[in-house]
């Protein structure tokens, strides 16, 4: 649960506002008006508590990231909210344009008719904001309701996001842009991206979390707190993204371009070289923020789609278990993962390191290691690895002593089989008798 | 899962003390006897609890076990119990509760009772046999006079607590199965829980696992690992999109030209701006099939492409029907109800079709093709976009002269919604 900030000091109780104020004002309409401004700012006054959350997080590492990012979302959920609140924290002035009352030539430029124009050509214009915007040279450019905008707005924003030109401007690197678009299930006209225009965006699903909208209604809203870059971390980041995409590619070259052929996933992210960069370029940076896995798989799956991006998120899992050979070569010191799923995994590549390079010592030291494991965690965890390391023994090597530790795991084993034999007889009978 | 014998607190012996190694075995043989769960059941965290009638789980993956419940259970019950527990969290029946709950306004404990209980039939109808016994007062759908092989979001519009259901009163999995947060859970923040990724992770490599050697797995867990992360979108919506993308894309309905004036101009003399026109599009229907699609299918999918139509501007007077063959039967009372203009019926082949609704002036913006699929396609594509409904058919629709004949795939001009598929 979060926790409660502690009051406001400006709160004031609420009071009625006939009490507090003077009465008998000459102007009776007047004083209406004063009281609803009242009320007004009562309502206005709200606590923020701190409350992690994933989805500002991911938004904001790939902003800093400056890649486009396309915020998807049922309307009215707060993605205008969550924009102010970034902007803020990263201390640029925010630009909300809605695409879908304006025309296309405001952003691809207005021509304007000079003197001459078979001699000097004919200039297209700039908006103003998006003058002010070059001028300040930094800002957070939100380009809302993308998908119920016309297509030919469609068409001239989405130069403006991946070009970043309006008209004969060009936007500052300091500028920022992120897109919103309506799902189509509710959008109004059902546009959507096509794949190589998915490609280039992030994808960010945007939902609400309802007790967070219910606290605040109530009066207190969350407060972020946004990731800050490490500047120590930065080497060791790129070293880490390069070696997560790079080592998934090398092991699975057919993640590497995938065009969706399903319907269902049109206009969605998807795998290509040029996802698979901002990919890196991501892990990079949520590796630099220290962020969780959650927002990281959020980008990830934001980026190249779920399937790659869980195939990705589960090697970077395999990347931090710790390596065979290092457990192997210091079985005492060896430190294995809590979670049951994890240790097994890693047992299971101890067992293959000694299959594929088997000699005495190595085979010793997996018992070893085994024996830690069953009496550092659950013993069923043990059967496979010790059932698949006992196959391994040569003729000469004698089994170690500290194999008795294992007479628990023999004894649960055997137990087991039992258990079967006895499920298979049961349900051998239930057949027999025609249940 | 089987029903407690609840005495009063004060009554109750001294619990046992949690017999681990049984409880392990009985993972280890339930472990063995579905390898492709191995990974979710060994994900599990074991919480000893009192509370808790036999076994149930959390929605962090966390699996609360009742010493009393393991002592007086065979270690082979105790495997079944495993993988129907596990079952739950894989199928995300507490994500998949809650959303049913949001969207039906389903309140209370009782909701969630009958939540628990869908969840369970959807898991015991092809959990047990093979290897695992079904413990003693599993829920079975037949128990509720209910088919096999259906969703949870099925059976739960499908029965009432009534006095059938009271032997099921008992029945509590956790809120891993139904939703519902219980007192005895360590909740969010309480230890050795699997967080939202990680748990996703878990279930993607146990559908990596099925999808890999599918030979193995039962024919629910299949579809399941299929549909794990792609789940279904609902056809509607898809012909819908489809539809709609195609009637306002450039070139069909709204756009901007510069043919005329922009009322804006005036306030901006010496500037050329387009001008917003709007032609309401012009929607053709061909239907063809060989008859085997339900007249309920196909009398849907026509309205639906016709509500679609009025409400991307088109009137109704724009949307137009081409029935091919046997789908006159249907097209001709439902254009008569809804004011749909009709083009005559015949033609066994869809390229006639295609051909009478391109004949039509003024031509349409878009096609749209209900069809099986079983037919042969235009070889050049049409001038105006083609969105095709594809009624799917099984392996056993082929021709019965020609078995080795295989009908070609929809052209890859058109965009192609598959009518019919399973939603959730």
């Amino acid at each position: 649960m979060p926790t409660r900030t502690p009051p406001d000091p400006t709160d004031k109780p609420f009071a009625p506002a006939g009490t507090a104020r003077p009465a008998g004002p000459a102007d009776p309409a007047a004083s209406q008006l004063d009281v609803a401004a009242d009320l007004s700012a009562l309502l206005r006054d709200s606590a923020t508590e701190p409350r992690p959350d994933t989805q500002l997080e991911a938004l904001t590492l790939a902003v800093a990231a400056d890649l486009p990012v396309l915020l998807w979302g049922e309307p009215g959920i707060g993605k205008t909210a969550a924009l102010t609140q970034l902007a803020a924290s990263l201390d640029l002035p925010l630009t909300t344009v809605i695409a879908s009352v304006h025309e296309p030539s405001d952003f691809s430029g207005l021509p304007v008719l000079g003197d001459d124009p078979a001699v000097q050509g004919v200039p297209l214009a700039p908006p103003d904001w998006a003058v002010r915007l070059v001028r300040a040279g930094k800002g957070l450019l939100f380009l809302d309701e993308l998908s119920t905008a016309p297509p030919a707005v469609q068409a001239a924003l989405l130069r403006l996001v991946l070009e970043r030109r309006i008209g004969s401007l060009r936007l500052p690197p300091g500028v920022r842009i992120v897109a919103a678009a309506n799902p189509r299930s509710s959008a109004a006209d059902g546009w959507e991206l096509s794949p190589p225009l998915a490609n280039r965006f992030v994808h960010l699903q945007w939902t609400h979390d309802h007790e967070v909208v219910v606290r605040g209604l109530g009066g207190t809203w969350p407060r972020a707190t946004l990731p800050r870059l490490d500047p120590e971390r930065l080497p060791q980041a790129v070293e880490f993204a390069r070696r997560a995409v790079c080592g998934l590619l090398t092991a699975r070259p057919a993640l590497v371009h995938r065009l969706p052929s399903a319907e269902a996933r049109r206009g969605g992210p998807w795998p290509s070289p040029r996802s698979w960069e901002m990919t890196l370029v991501l892990i990079a940076f949520a590796t630099a923020a220290g962020s969780s896995r959650d927002v990281l798989s959020q980008l990830v799956r934001g980026t190249v789609g779920d399937g790659p991006g869980l195939e990705l998120l589960a090697s970077l899992d395999r990347l931090d278990l710790p390596d065979p050979e290092t457990l192997l070569a210091d079985p005492v010191a060896a430190v294995l993962p809590e979670r049951g799923d994890l240790r097994q995994a890693v047992l299971d590549g101890v067992v293959a390191a000694v299959r594929a390079r088997p000699d005495r010592p190595r085979w010793d030291a997996a018992w070893a290691l085994l024996v830690k494991a069953v009496e550092t965690g659950a013993p069923d965890l043990v059967v496979v690895p010790a059932t698949t390391l006992a196959t391994l023994r040569r003729e000469d090597w004698d089994v170690p002593v500290s194999i008795e530790s294992l007479a628990g795991v023999v004894a649960l084993s055997r137990r087991a089989d039992r258990a079967a034999g006895r499920a298979t007889a049961r349900i051998a009978a239930t057949t027999r008798t025609g249940r | 899962m089987t029903p407690p014998t609840t005495p009063p607190v004060s009554q109750r012996p001294p619990a046992p003390v949690l017999d681990l190694d049984k409880l392990l075995a009985a993972r280890l043989q339930a472990a063995r006897a579905r390898p492709y769960l191995a990974t979710a059941l060994f994900a599990l965290h074991v919480v000893a609890s009192r509370q808790v009638p036999t076994m149930g789980v959390d929605r962090h993956w966390r699996c609360y076990v009742s010493p009393a419940f393991v002592d007086r259970t065979p270690v082979e019950e105790l495997a079944s119990v495993w993988v129907h527990e596990v079952s739950h969290l894989l199928r995300d029946h507490h994500g998949r509760s809650d959303r049913v709950a949001r969207e039906r306004g389903l309140t209370g404990p009782g909701e969630r009772l009958r939540m628990n209980i869908a969840a369970d039939c959807e898991i015991n109808d092809d959990a047990f046999g093979d290897g695992l016994v079904e413990p003693e007062g599993a829920v079975r759908p037949a128990s509720l006079g209910l088919p096999d092989g259906e969703l949870m979001e099925e059976y739960l519009t499908r029965f009432r607590l009534g006095p059938h259901t009271e032997g099921l009163a008992w029945l509590d999995c956790g809120s891993g199965a139904d939703g519902l947060d219980r007192e005895w859970e360590l909740g969010p923040d309480g230890a050795c829980g699997l967080s939202q990724e990680e748990r996703d992770a878990v279930r993607f490599r146990v559908a990596q696992g099925i999808n890999g050697s599918p030979g193995s797995a039962p024919r629910q867990w299949k579809r399941w690992a299929e549909e794990a992360f792609h789940p279904p979108q609902p056809w509607r919506e898809l012909l819908g999109a489809a539809v709609r993308s195609a009637a306002s894309g450039p070139g069909a309905g709204e756009d901007y030209v510069y043919g005329r004036p922009a009322r804006r101009s005036a306030g901006l003399p010496g500037v050329v701006l387009p001008s917003l026109r709007r032609r309401p599009p012009r929607v053709c229907v061909v239907i063809d099939t060989s008859g085997s699609v339900s007249d309920t299918e196909l009398g849907s999918a026509l309205l639906e492409v016709a509500a679609i139509a009025r409400a991307v501007g088109g009137r109704r007077d724009l949307v137009t029907v081409v029935p091919c063959d046997a789908a006159a039967r249907v097209a001709h009372p439902l254009c008569r109800s809804e004011g749909i203009p009709l083009l005559g019926g015949g033609g066994t082949d869809l390229r006639t079709g295609f051909d009478r609704a391109l004949g039509t002036r003024p031509r349409p913006d878009v096609i749209v093709v209900l069809t099986d699929g079983q037919t042969p396609w235009p070889q050049s594509r049409p001038p105006c976009r083609t969105v095709v409904g594809l009624f799917p058919r099984g392996a056993a629709a082929y021709d019965e002269e020609d078995p080795d004949y295989v009908p070609d795939d929809p052209p890859a001009w058109a965009r192609v919604v598959e009518i019919g598929a399973a939603a959730r």
